[in-house]
Formats: structure tokens, sequence, C-alpha cells
């Protein structure tokens, strides 16, 4: 009873959805990234080390000029670029693309590290200073209104910035000639390709997309969240974007859906002080509710025909 | 539990084994990998000397960490040969999890959260029954392990079976839910030890497997204690070689190597894909939960500690199992690189000062440079057995790959390559 009351105090408090957001858009970022590459048919598992590419590169740069804009884009080329070479093993080699994926985790873990002793000499890099920051911005006017102004309207930039990519990204996939063609060269890439559709280019595309939108992730995650980079320190983020990709069937908003569920477990762990729950419990509940939901409700989710199929004009 | 057609190339082969065709395929199956990590060392070279260190200098410190070879920084050889052993233990039983898997056609990723349930279990065994004699508990303890990870990794498979969850969604949320259980345990938890943080108490003596070098002996100017090489080793082997037999000489293994290669095909042959993916996730878990109960029972540390979460044993494990081709001399043999990669990064960071965690960069060189297959493309095309790029569709390709995993039954050690 005691408990209920507790919880019904944390969802009417605006803190709380406030936070909760933050952290799914944090997530629906490299999700997002993850439901474009698979729509053109090439498995992704590497947000993971993207984003921690994107993570690190975003803190260099910010020490290097200061500025949080240019750190983001930096960021941003840092995951692309870790995404192309995902994009050339697996398209041009015809590469196992989950050996390719693990591939990049892993080795965004050896790079970042590798640098991060060689720059600051074991040291590790320092805080990022105030004017690197990526900052909250709050919306004028709109920003005033009880709760929902405080939810939606005061937020991380990075926050507006993921729920515009989501938008656009639904937009795009279903709206446009351009998704159409991505999701023909996921379903039936030698159809497309006999329709005139570039199937190498539209993937190595989709491929590099997945990887801007996962360095972004990770510059909001070091210089709009933690404002310092630890080693490792996305935590297997990546991952948990990968399985909010699956449980929303390969959609951008069914994945920012799954996003929100996590999103409001990190809060919810967040505010344990509140709780009489033990915090480890709190933290474990949206992966049990995904789980739940899972085994009664969504099920099966089928990914695009041609997913982690490798091209070759020649079959067939 | 039968297969209904035995594929006939396996009967012939059980009956007189063509040892030279078989050292033929191996030796062309170990092509490619060998070929991979010769050019990731290549790579590395690149690597140290554009970042300003020596690389026959940090390839020495690595050749000594890894192996004991070529030593200058005064370490004792046969340490570090103990030390390669102790990391490539849990890794063999990690690989074997993730390729017995892969072979149904299943991405068991959750290994990390199956290994921590798994060692959850083989503690509270080895606190619990701590005065029963060594060569009953010991047993139990392994046994417990090997319960906590199937049964793990079985609400994966039953999940994936019964309602067509992906097993990669709920292997990571089984991950999560362990890794928050772990830490409810020991971070001020039931199971924490007294005036101590974030760890429990060890398991009694008589659950710690014995080692090869007694502790209070001296063993190359080293005091035996030091050295943790332990029985672990033997039981991870022979989990390899278990993991061989039931893949090439039950029909329980065939059945899960139809369903890998094509789930209509062998449901065609009268194959229960549900039942064989359940199997195989309780396998696969088992040997994850023997990883973990290795890691108490053996190993160093003999206790549970909340960075259990962090340790990325369980990931390696994906990295071993692909480089292993997912069979089981590939992952012993992929195990030992990997090891000695793991044990010479912390001798080349203290010896030539380079951050150890270049040896993960050379992993990463080694998977690409695996699946990119670049020697192939460096190299003319040979004529061999088609590999199918993209699958061909309808009935005809039901005939077709029932047809090649019937002719291939022998020479699948070629995997998923």
């Amino acid at each position: 009873m005691d408990l209920i009351g507790q919880l019904l105090h944390l969802f009417v408090s605006g803190d709380f959805w406030q936070l909760a957001l933050r952290n799914a858009a944090l997530l629906s970022l490299p999700a997002l990234g993850g439901v474009i590459c698979e729509r053109s048919g090439v498995v992704n598992i590497a947000m993971e080390g993207m984003m921690l590419t994107g993570a690190f590169f975003a803190v260099v740069a910010a020490q290097a000029w200061h500025n949080a804009f240019l750190a983001v884009l930096v960021a941003a080329i840092a995951g692309g670029l870790m995404a192309l070479i995902h994009a050339v093993v697996s398209i041009r080699f015809h590469a196992d693309q989950i050996i390719s994926g693990i591939a990049i985790n892993i080795g965004a873990i050896g790079l970042t590290t590798f640098l991060n002793a060689k720059i600051s000499n074991f040291q590790g890099l320092p805080q990022v200073d105030l004017s690197a920051r990526l900052p909250q911005v709050n919306v004028p006017l709109l920003s005033n209104i009880p709760f929902f102004g405080e939810v939606f309207f005061q937020q991380n930039i990075m926050v507006y910035v993921a729920i515009a990519a989501l938008v656009l990204g639904n937009i795009m996939l279903f709206r446009t000639r351009l998704g159409l063609r991505v999701r023909a060269v996921g379903e039936h890439p030698q159809a497309a390709d006999t329709a005139g559709v570039n199937v190498y280019r539209l993937r190595y595309g989709a491929v590099i997309v997945s990887g801007l939108l996962s360095g972004l992730s990770g510059a909001f995650l070091s210089i709009g969240i933690a404002y310092i980079f630890n080693d490792n320190m996305t935590g297997g983020r990546g991952y948990i974007a990968l399985a909010a990709m699956i449980f929303g069937k390969w959609t951008p908003w069914g994945a920012f859906g799954a996003c929100v569920i996590f999103g409001l477990g990190d809060a919810l762990g967040a505010s344990s002080g509140a709780l009489s729950v033990p915090l480890y419990f709190l933290q474990m509940a949206p992966y049990i509710l995904v789980l739940i939901v899972l085994a009664g409700l969504v099920g099966r989710s089928t990914p695009p025909a041609a997913d982690g199929v490798p091209y070759t004009p020649e079959a067939e | 539990m039968t297969a209904p057609t035995a594929p006939p190339q396996q009967r012939e082969d059980a009956v007189r084994p063509d040892i030279a065709g078989w050292v033929r395929r191996a030796a062309k199956a170990m092509a490619v990998p060998i070929g991979s990590v010769i050019f990731a060392f290549l790579v590395g070279g690149v690597i140290f000397a554009i970042s300003g260190s020596d690389p026959v200098l940090a390839y020495q410190a690595m050749a000594c960490g890894g192996f004991g070879l070529f030593c200058f920084g005064g370490e004792t050889p046969a340490l570090q040969v103990a030390n390669t052993i102790f990391f490539l233990t849990p890794l063999i039983a990690a690989g074997l999890s993730v390729a017995f898997a892969f072979r149904a056609g299943l991405f068991n990723i959750g290994v990390q959260g199956q290994l921590i349930v798994g060692a959850i279990l083989a503690t509270i065994v080895g606190i619990r029954l701590g005065n029963w004699p060594g060569i009953v508990l010991i047993p139990l303890v392994l046994l417990a392990g090997i319960i906590g990870g199937a049964v793990w990794a079985g609400i994966a498979g039953v999940l994936k079976a019964m309602t067509g969850a992906h097993e990669v969604v709920t292997t990571i949320m089984l991950n999560y839910v362990a890794y928050n259980l772990l830490k409810f345990l020991v971070v001020n938890g039931p199971m924490q030890a007294p005036n101590s943080s974030a760890i429990s108490l060890p398991v009694s003596q008589n659950a710690q497997l014995p080692t090869f070098i007694p502790a209070n002996s001296t063993f190359f100017g080293q005091p035996g204690g030091v050295y943790h090489v332990d029985w672990g080793l033997l039981i991870a082997l022979a989990g390899a070689v278990l993991f061989f037999f039931i893949m090439r000489r039950t029909a329980l293994g065939y059945e899960i190597r139809a369903v890998g290669q094509s789930q209509r095909a062998a449901r065609y042959a009268g194959v229960s894909v549900r039942r064989t993916i359940i199997v195989t996730m309780l396998i696969s878990g088992a040997f994850a939960g023997l990883t973990g109960a290795l890691m108490i029972s053996g190993g160093s540390l003999h206790y549970l500690y909340s960075d259990l979460a962090n340790d990325s044993t369980g990931f390696d494990g994906i990295a071993v199992a692909l480089l292993g081709l997912n069979s089981a001399i590939g992952v012993v043999l992929a195990s030992i690189l990997f090891g000695a990669l793991h044990a010479g990064g912390s001798v080349m960071q203290s010896d030539a000062h380079i951050s150890g965690r270049i040896v993960q960069i050379l992993q990463a060189v080694i998977l690409f440079s695996l699946a990119a297959n670049f020697l192939r493309t460096l190299k003319l095309r040979l004529p061999g057995p088609g590999r199918k790029v993209a699958e061909p569709s309808g009935e005809e390709a039901v005939q077709d790959e029932f047809q090649a995993e019937v002719s291939s039954a022998a020479t699948d050690i070629d995997g998923k390559a």
C-alpha cells in the first residue's frame, strides 16, 4: 500500500518523466539507426561500438575546441566511420554481419581505451568544461506549462534532436520514395535491382546513417549527461537499443516505445531513494516487463526478409 | 530422438575414417583463420609504429606474456604460460556455449548473464555444503552452475519456441536481470561477506578445484600459490569433447545442425524444431553456467563480486566461437589465442608501456579479416563446393538445402564461415 503511494507520487512528478524521456531519447537514436540499417538488409549489432566511439571522440573534440557543436559533429563522423567499416566489410566483402558487428564492438573498446591511455598518459581525460557541454534548452512559453512543460520542453538539446530524428526517420522510411527503396532492398534486393534501384548505394547509406545516429547518442552520453569519458562508458546501451529495435519490430516508433520502457526503468533506479524497494529489483523491472510482454502479447517479430544476406547480382 | 534419414556419408565415415581427407579438410578450414591472425598482427605492427612504439618490442612483450617466450622484463616464463591457461579456461567454456547455439542458428548473446546465474548457484552450494568432502562437493558445485546457466538460457529457449520471441532480445534482457540479481545479492545484500563490500564469502576449500602445482611448493623459483592452473582446464577440454560428440555422433546433434541450416527443411525431415530450440538453449546455457562455476571453483578468487557484471568473458565467448568457426576444436584453438593475447596485453603494458587494450584492436582485426575473407579476395578464387550467398526460395530451395546439409554433414567443420 505504502509502495503504491510512493509510486503514484513518483509518477505525477515532472522530474521523473523528464529523466525517463531523456534516457529514452538517448537509447532511441541508436535504435532508430538500427531500424534504418536493418530495413536495408544489413544486420547491425554494432551500435554499442559506434556509440562508444562517438562518446570518446566527442570528449576529445570538446577538449580541443571547447565547442559542443563541433564535438557533436566529430562524434557523429566518428560513429559514421565505424559504420563505414561495417558497411565495407559486410557489403563489399559479403562478410558475416554478426562477426563484423562483434568486431566493431570489441574494436571500439580497444580503440577508445588505447587512445584514452595514449592521449592522457594513463590518467584519463579530464571533465568536459562548461562551454563544451550540451545545454538544456527551455522552449519559450511551452516550458512554462505545468508538468508537460517540464517533461517535454525543458530538455537537453539532444532530446529534441532525437525526437526530430524519429519523426523524420519514420517519414523517410514509410512516406518517401527513398524509404520505399530502402525497404525494397531489405526485403528483396534482386527485385529492387531489376527495377533499377542501386542496392549497394542504399545499403552503404543506411549503414552509415546508423553510425551517425549512434555517434550522436554517444556524444549525448559523454558531453550531455556524464561530462566525462570513462572506459566502456556505454555499458551495453547499444545492446539495449538493439533489443529495442527488435522488440519494436523494426519500426521507429515501436523501437521508441521499447526505449521508453527502458528509460522509465532507469528513472526508477535513479529515484530509488523515494521508494521502499531494493534498488536492484527496480532496475530489473523494465527487463522483466519486456520478457513478460514477449511471452504474453507480442511474440514473434519477423526481420526484413533479406536482413543479413549479402547481395551479389549474379545470384539467381 | 532418431533422425529419420541418417546421412549415408556419415555412416560410412564412422566405419572407415578417412584420415588424409580429414587432414586436408582441417587444413583448408584453418587456412582462413590463421591467415586472419597473421594479417591482424601485421596491422597491429603498423598501429604500434604509428603510435610511436617499437613493434618488435611490443610483440616481444606479448610473446612473453602469452607463451613465456623471449621475456626481457624478468618474468618467469612458466608463470606467463600459467596466466594464459588461467584466461583461456573460461573462454573455452564460454565459446562452446555460443558456438553450440550458433549451430542451431540461435545467437546466444546472453552468456554473461547465464554465467553469472551459474556462478551464484555454484557459490551458494560451495558455501552451504562447505564441509562436504571435495570429491562429492566439487561435482555438485559444477552441477549447480550448469543448472543455473541452463535454466537461464532455457527461459529464452522456451520463449523462442513458444511465442517466437527473438533470442537476441530475451537473452539481453536476461543478462540485465542477472546483473541486478548479482548486485542485489552482494552489494549490501544477503550474500555480502561481513566487513567487506560488494563481494561474497569465498566457497570452502573443499569446493575449490585442485591445482596442478601445490600452493606450498616452489615452481620455477615462484611459490606454487601464484600459479592458478587447476583442473578447470581439463573440465573445459572435456566439455569440448562432449560438444564434438553431441554434434557429430548423436541424433540430437544432427537435428541441431539441420535446424541451423534450414528450419523448414528440418521440419520436413520430421525434426521437432521447437524441441530442438529448447534443448539447444538448455545445453548452450549449461556450458555458460559451467563457465561461471569454473570461475568460482577454479581460477583465483573463489567468491562472487559485483564487477562480474562488467566482466567480458561472455562477450569474448562470442568472438572465440566465431573465430573457431563454431567447431569444438576451433573454439579450443581460438581460446588459446585469445587467452594468450589477454595475458600478453598486460605484460605489454608493464614492459613496453603500451595500453594492453590494444589486443582488443587485434581481436577486432582478426574477426574482420575472418568475416570478410580478405585473403580470398587477394587470391584467385578456389573452385570448391559452392558457398551460396543468396538463398534461393521456394520448394526447390528446401530440397536443395536439405541435400546440401546431408552431403555436407561430414565437412561441416567449415561451420558458418
